[in-house]
């Protein structure tokens, strides 16, 4: 998809001066609202790939408010509520109100970037599936019936989680992942696990995958999280 | 008038004011309707009974004999000067009697009338009673009732001045009462303003009776002594956060100050950027568990309580340890009896053990054992995880659960793991006790189960 059109509802001017570069550095082509009205407006009357919503807009509103009305219009764009409002109680209800991730402030851009991709992909599903039960990558197979990995044809014994874990990797494969994106889709916990848990999860699975293997799979983003496929 | 009928100790006092006043009169006033109307009772009967007396002695021995019995009756001395009698024959002329005669021929015959008689000069309010014998002639027999109205007037008046006193008795009792309560209630408000107006240390003085007023003051200074300890608790926190944001943020100054110094390189700029960066997630990480503690320690449940089995949850976060545990060299062990189930939050419930496994890591040392044990009974649900490392001091155990307080700030770590864990599991109203696992450290934390029908 090039270009795919984004539509940022953000008042703050530093914040969405700051927002629109970084997506348009991403290859989105922004669309900028700063008002309710405009916002519902530009929402309802065109065609949008994305849509990422601030919650503390003028005048008390809240953007949940806007994701709610879109919603009743039968809108199905993947919404991204982006919010300063951090504690989980505000995140089970923007999740819970329609939005299908929540961000909050303040945010790292990569990780912002790595959801919106996996958002899209989620909303136009990959065609890398053989049949519904079959995943591939190059070399690797992951039989979702079974449960079996294979790749080059030897059989890889994983446990329960890491099949999740690299299932999760398959699917969103040449996208970048981050470690809270893999806690939380993998895990399905929205704390901070304190030490590297996640890399160290990579790091095994990675032995698993890619040892004895000249092609790797899995490679890591550097201060951003990991990106599973072909190429580096 | 509006604000002294809004005082409750006015309409207290006004009502038990009211309540003596009636009862008083109600008790005058059956006093005055009885005794008098037993004095009258008296009077009618005795009447009656010399009557009979009489006209059967008249009957028997004759209007002579009767006469001569009136006379003495009337010279005897015995209420002489209340009695009234007459005999007259059938002719009307009177035989014996204290009063002239009797001419009025409408008063009815054996009934006992209220009547004015005259004898001598006087005119006498009177009861009489005339009784007419088959030989025709009369016979009066009355009281004279003079004395008896006397006595009617003396208790009304009697009546009237203790009514009168005791509706005076009442208001004064009511101003009295009045008095005395806003007397206490003065000191409560007295307090309570002083404190209102930021002295918080200030207390109810008691009055050293131990009624109402000395216990609500009591509880109210009780109250306040807890407020008041709140409050330098979060002034406590508040210090020791803005302390240890403090640091950090003079570190990132530091370090982007340097590489500003001089002519900027390429390079120390680059260098800056990113320490400033991984600098900050770092507080941020510290700000969002700063507010997951205090949001647990609000009280308020994000969510109702679910039913969370332990089992799944354990499981979850060994699959996520477990890479960890095995780089470390740790063997983490699971140990759990039965099905346990706990109305809880599953998050926070996975928060609590994901702090502890990780503290268990972390300072456990390598290799070591880590276990994570649950155990169901009627009651409780009890969470114990033990390492088999070098254990907590026991005077440290109680600091370790005080926000940013670290036993090895050589290690990374924010110091808040055991703070979130204790709010945590204080929303689940449940008691977190740390303990020697000789050798090691031992942390468990008893969650309450509510009876069996509650959940």
């Amino acid at each position: 998809m090039p270009f795919p059109r984004l539509l940022l509802i953000e008042d703050e001017q530093d914040m969405a001066r700051y927002l629109i570069k970084g997506l348009e550095e991403a290859g989105y082509s922004v669309t900028h609202a700063e008002q309710v009205e405009q916002a519902l407006n530009l929402a309802l009357t065109q065609q949008w790939d994305l849509m990422i919503v601030d919650r503390m807009l003028p005048n008390e509103q809240d953007g949940l408010e806007i994701i709610k009305t879109v919603r009743g219009a039968a809108v199905q764009t993947p919404v991204l509520v982006l919010s300063a409002l951090a504690s989980l109680d505000d995140r089970v209800r923007g999740l819970r109100e329609g939005g299908d991730d929540y961000l909050t402030k303040p945010f790292a851009l990569p990780e912002l970037l790595a959801r919106l991709e996996a958002l899209i992909r989620r909303a136009n599903p990959a065609q890398n599936t053989l049949n519904n039960s079959q995943l591939k990558l190059a070399d690797l197979t992951l039989d979702l019936l079974s449960r079996k990995v294979e790749r080059a044809g030897q059989p890889i014994i994983l446990q329960p989680r890491e099949f999740k874990l690299l299932e999760y990797l398959v699917r969103n494969q040449g996208q970048v992942v981050t470690r809270t994106m893999l806690l939380e889709s993998v895990w399905d916990f929205h704390f901070d696990p304190g030490t590297n848990v996640i890399d160290v999860q990579i790091s095994r699975l990675r032995n698993k995958i890619d040892k004895g293997h000249s092609t790797p799979l899995v490679h890591t983003v550097r201060g951003i999280g990991y990106r599973f496929g072909l190429d580096g | 008038m509006d604000r002294i009928w809004h005082s409750v100790a006015f309409r207290l006092a006004l009502l038990c004011g009211g309540l003596v006043v009636a009862s008083v009169l109600v008790l005058s006033s059956v006093f005055y309707f009885v005794s008098l109307g037993l004095l009258a009772r008296n009077i009618d009967g005795k009447i009656m009974s010399i009557t009979e007396k009489f006209s059967e002695d008249a009957e028997a021995n004759g209007l002579f004999i009767l006469a001569q019995r009136i006379e003495s009756t009337l010279s005897d001395g015995v209420d002489s000067d209340v009695e009234i009698l007459l005999l007259t024959n059938a002719l009307g002329q009177k035989l014996a009697g204290n009063i002239s005669g009797w001419t009025e021929t409408s008063t009815p015959f054996d009934q006992t009338i209220d009547r004015v008689v005259k004898r001598g000069e006087r005119l006498l309010p009177s009861r009489i009673r005339l009784h007419k014998m088959t030989d025709g002639a009369l016979l009066v027999v009355g009281r004279d009732m003079q004395d008896l109205s006397e006595i009617r007037s003396l208790i009304a008046r009697a009546v009237v001045i203790g009514g009168v006193s005791a509706i005076l008795l009442a208001i004064l009792a009511t101003l009295v009462f009045r008095w005395q309560l806003e007397q206490r209630i003065w000191a409560i408000r007295h307090t309570t303003q002083e404190i209102e107006a930021g002295n918080l240390d200030r207390r109810i003085v008691l009055a050293g009776i131990p009624d109402e007023f000395d216990r609500l003051s009591a509880d109210i200074n009780r109250m306040l002594d807890r407020i008041q300890h709140l409050m330098e608790g979060v002034r406590h926190v508040s210090n020791t956060i803005a302390h240890n944001l403090r640091t950090p943020l003079g570190l990132i100054r530091g370090h982007l100050e340097e590489a500003l110094r001089g002519v900027p390189e390429q390079r120390k700029l680059e260098e800056a950027g990113h320490f400033a960066i991984s600098a900050i997630d770092d507080l941020i990480v510290v700000l969002e568990k700063l507010l997951q503690i205090a949001e647990a320690e609000s009280g308020a449940r994000r969510q109702p309580f679910e039913s969370v089995l332990l089992r799944t949850v354990v499981t979850d976060l060994l699959e996520l340890y477990d890479a960890a545990a095995e780089a470390l060299g740790v063997t983490l062990t699971v140990d759990i009896e039965g099905e346990p189930t706990l109305p809880g939050d599953k998050d926070l419930i996975a928060g609590i053990l994901a702090n502890l496994i990780d503290n268990a890591l972390k300072y456990a040392g390598s290799p070591a054992n880590v276990t994570i044990q649950v155990r169901e009974t009627a009651q409780a649900v009890s969470i114990i995880v033990q390492d088999n490392g070098p254990g907590i001091a026991v005077h440290e155990r109680a600091k370790v659960l005080q926000r940013f307080y670290r036993l090895n700030s050589d290690r990374p770590g924010s110091g808040l793991g055991l703070s979130i864990v204790s709010a945590f599991t204080q929303l689940h109203d449940g008691t977190l006790f740390i303990e020697d696992a000789q050798p090691g450290l031992k942390v468990r934390i008893e969650l309450p189960k509510p009876l069996a029908q509650a959940l």
